[in-house]
């Protein structure tokens, strides 16, 4: 009775997590301009308009490069940043903690203002560097606490083991560490480029119409046409995360990406 | 030796990420004391007066309001993620398991926008939910979701939710079955076993995630401008507002700062707890 | 470990170095999206093309927020021209963003309305009316609008949309209809504050005031008449009234960046944008009102509300100087947000 309850319970919400995207990918077909539920008919018209669409196409392609970019650079940055503030016990280390992971606190709307004023004074606010560099520090906090959770189970026998054998620091983090570290750098590089690829709030600031991501680019469109072409690309998006979901699951094993053990 | 390089050759690009953060932080709260020139990004000289302007109501209430639909949020998002992390984490079938995985964790994917508009078709007069109430008859006329602080903070929580499903599960996971099972066998009930032992033991990640939640959600823009319509206001929005459209730079500096200690200070306030937690958890 | 860091970033670096270019032979200009670009496309830029065979590029975005990213990059402009409205070019103007206009390289300039020469940096190419909308099947079958007062009737109690980034319409109304002048607009406070419960919502750009119209949120707006008139051809049965105080007018401008680069291919495609078939074909577009005398207004067009054929026209609406709104402006606005949006 009481296991009824429960998955009762946990349907009505997955009921309510996945309702949003059902009414999209229905709307994403409706023949005509308005985007009304439900639709009246079936047209794939609104999908040929949204592959064909300049500024979508340039967006997705700028998404790409930025968040290829920001997520392994975090990723990098965060295995630093993990193991610093974890294996070391220094002067300010509580205030360098603080401040990476500062982003996830400050509203993204100031970060990004920042970055376009930063990047104003600098004059470089027509190219991707100045989206990198906002993308690396607001997804820096997950991929480190990623690798943190990881690194504060990596058992510190196997390290000792190794040195008593003879090897040096160095050697023991790259090939005892850090291999340990994977589902974390892992779990958390995937995260990251999540994360980078769908912000928008910080982006719309520091993009200019060039180096504009693909939230920003629909978004526009948002404030600017009516019709159902937005409600294809989410659909398109949601498809093909899905299904990439269902890779990873097969292929790595999405309990060891995220970190999640099961007993 | 060997040690030192490792040492460096971590410490220095945190310390570079350090010093971007410090330098856009700074770029826009030196606004914070400079006096605004109508009309103008030119700014006057030294003045406090801007942090007066936010005792104004306009601007008090709107900071009440963020701080009530933040914390509405993360409340709402715990209750309805710990039980799918859970059985997420516990499912003996690992098809459950991926399907929860694979619906729990989709909505990220879809962006903002994305997810913000969706709501708007499902909140909406001619929306999902409207339609299907009026065609079972159980309203005449459509209810009013749409540009309602409830429309707000419905698509708020199912913002959140993928995000504290992975950070509760993770702690799920966590969790020694051996305390369950001691738990069970000298005779208690499963839904005892369950608040008084699991529950307890993955506190640290309930509330760690929660603030998480909350300090994340009063940054939340693009939900509230485009379903809040200009009628529920959160602090990003006034900043959008006086700011970018006004180039009242000074008003929109203040306005991020009181943002910014809030959940600073909620943050701070709850993290030696946290520590405390996983400390007494770590020593079981 | 650090020659992968440092791999990486040279990449990086390299990468942004690309990401600067611009497209070295286009023109850029910056101006509203959706249908106010499409329209642009199709009369102006087609047209300039086929004269210079340079290629235009599009730049889109809302008024303001134009406005201040063109001021955050005030050295190096991301576009050449600039399309908007006439009192926020005066801004634009005023800040230095303009390049002074050499009005001999624009020949058409002498068959357009005097108007036209909005300022020493900025020329009017069109103008429209801000004026009531509303939609003909969600209100009774009698209703009408004869004045601006109409809006605060009970009647449209929770119907009422209006804009939240751009004020200076119901202001102005407000105002006038308290018999004060626009530089006294604080007279028409008290009026304001009574249209609030009439308020259902506001909008923030072109499209959400078509959602909120299409839906029915708000049956009845303060509409753009070339808005009023996509809408309709949208499908959605609206009818634009003229109230009898005049509808507010409004003129949009083009101006040349300081320092642009394409300073010849800018004021050719000024120019083009001012040739008497060029601007006929946009009002066709549009259903706006051309500068250019020369321009023929078609009967059916001329008869449509908010179509002027004539300045003597024009003159019967409200207008308001550019200097006046402009210095207003970010007053209303400040106002506007922290009175009216609660």
């Amino acid at each position: 009775m009481g296991k009824f309850l429960f998955w009762t319970l946990i349907t009505v919400i997955l009921v309510f997590l996945t309702v949003p995207a059902v009414v999209v990918i229905m709307s994403s077909v409706n023949p005509t301009e308005t985007l009304a539920f439900p639709p009246k008919g079936f047209s794939l018209h609104w999908y040929a308009r949204a592959f064909t669409y300049q500024d979508f196409r340039d967006s997705f392609y700028n998404g790409m490069v930025v968040t290829l970019f920001a997520s392994t650079i975090a990723s990098v940055i965060g295995v630093a940043a993990a193991y610093v503030t974890h294996r070391y016990n220094f002067r300010g280390r509580r205030l360098l903690e603080f401040l990476l992971a500062a982003p996830l606190i400050i509203p993204r709307f100031t970060t990004g203002f920042g970055f376009l004023l930063v990047g104003a004074g600098l004059g470089i606010n027509n190219g991707y560097t100045i989206v990198i560099i906002t993308h690396i520090v607001l997804v820096l906090p997950f991929v480190t606490r990623s690798v943190y959770v990881s690194l504060v189970n990596v058992d510190r026998t196997l390290e000792r083991s190794a040195a008593n054998l003879g090897a040096s620091p160095v050697t023991v983090l790259l090939r005892i560490t850090l291999p340990l570290l994977t589902p974390g750098i892992v779990g958390g590089w995937i995260i990251a480029a999540i994360l980078s690829f769908t912000e928008f709030t910080a982006s719309l600031f520091v993009t200019s119409y060039a180096t504009q991501t693909l939230p920003v680019a629909m978004y526009t469109y948002v404030r600017e046409y009516t019709d159902p072409t937005i409600a294809a690309i989410s659909a398109l998006l949601i498809i093909s995360t899905t299904l990439g979901m269902f890779i990873v699951d097969r292929t790595l094993g999405l309990k060891r990406v995220l970190a999640i053990e099961s007993h | 030796m060997n040690d030192r390089r490792i040492w460096w050759f971590f410490i220095v690009p945190c310390m570079l990420v350090a010093v971007a953060v410090v330098m856009s932080l700074a770029a826009v709260f030196q606004y914070s004391f400079r006096e605004f020139v109508p009309g103008s990004l030119e700014t006057g000289g030294f003045t406090l007066d801007n942090f007066y302007s936010i005792g104004r109501p306009v601007y008090f209430l709107v900071i009440l309001d963020t701080l009530l639909i933040s914390f509405l949020t993360a409340v709402f998002c715990l209750l309805l993620s710990y039980p799918v992390a859970y059985a997420l984490v516990r499912t003996q079938s690992e098809w459950v398991r991926t399907l929860l995985v694979i619906l729990s964790i989709t909505p990220l994917f879809t962006g903002e926008i994305v997810r913000t508009y969706a709501w708007m078709l499902v909140l909406g007069s001619d929306g999902f939910i409207n339609s299907t109430l009026m065609a079972l008859g159980i309203v005449s006329r459509p209810v009013q979701f749409m540009y309602t602080k409830f429309g707000v903070i419905v698509a708020l929580v199912h913002f959140s939710m993928p995000v504290m499903i992975i950070m509760l599960a993770t702690a799920v996971s966590h969790v020694n079955r051996d305390f369950e099972k001691a738990a069970a066998n000298l005779g208690a009930a499963p839904l005892t076993v369950f608040w008084r032992v699991t529950v307890p033991l993955t506190m640290a990640g309930i509330v760690a995630s929660t603030v998480v939640i909350f300090a994340w959600t009063m940054s939340a823009f693009a939900t509230p401008q485009l379903i809040g319509g200009g009628k529920v206001l959160m602090i990003s929005n006034l900043v959008y507002l006086q700011g970018l459209s006004s180039f009242n730079f000074p008003i929109a500096a203040v306005l991020s700062a009181v943002a910014f200690i809030v959940a600073v200070g909620s943050l701070a306030l709850v993290q030696p707890f946290v520590t405390r937690l996983e400390r007494r958890v770590a020593e079981q | 470990m650090a020659i992968r860091m440092k791999g990486l970033l040279a990449a990086a670096i390299l990468l942004a170095g690309t990401g600067i270019a611009s497209a070295q032979d286009k023109l850029v200009v910056s101006i509203w999206g959706g249908n106010w670009r499409d329209g642009a496309q199709e009369a102006i830029a087609t047209e300039f093309t086929k004269r210079t065979g340079i290629e235009v590029q599009f730049i889109t975005g809302g008024t303001m927020d134009r406005l201040t990213k063109a001021k955050l990059s005030a050295g190096a402009p991301e576009a050449d021209v600039t399309l908007t409205t006439s009192h926020v070019a005066y801004l634009y103007s005023s800040d230095n963003l303009f390049e002074k206009l050499d009005t001999s390289k624009i020949p058409n300039l002498k068959d357009a309305y005097p108007v036209a020469q909005r300022s020493p940096y900025t020329i009017g190419l069109y103008s429209y009316v801000y004026a009531p909308a509303y939609r003909t099947d969600l209100m009774p079958a009698d209703y009408k609008i004869t004045s601006w007062k109409d809006l605060w009737s009970d009647q449209l109690k929770d119907k009422l949309g209006l804009p939240d980034f751009d004020p200076s319409h119901i202001i102005i109304a407000a105002a006038k209809l308290s018999g004060a002048d626009v530089k006294d607009w604080k007279e028409g406070i008290p009026m304001l504050e009574k249209l609030k419960p009439n308020i259902k919502a506001f909008y923030q750009s072109d499209a959400t005031s078509q959602e909120l119209m299409k839906t029915g949120e708000t049956p009845v707006q303060v509409l753009l008449s070339i808005n009023a008139y996509h809408q309709m051809s949208q499908g959605i049965p609206i009818k634009l009234v003229i109230p009898e105080e005049g509808g507010v007018v409004g003129i949009d401008a083009v101006g040349i960046s300081a320092g642009t680069k394409m300073a010849d291919a800018a004021y050719e495609f000024i120019n083009t944008a001012l040739d008497p078939q060029v601007q006929e074909k946009l009002c066709g577009i549009y259903k706006c009102s051309p500068m250019n005398s020369k321009a023929h207004v078609s009967a059916e067009l001329a008869a449509m509300p908010g179509i002027f054929t004539s300045v003597e026209e024009l003159q019967k609406q409200i207008l308001v100087d550019d200097e006046t709104r402009a210095k207003l402006l970010p007053e209303w606005k400040s106002w506007f947000t922290e009175n009216m949006t609660r």
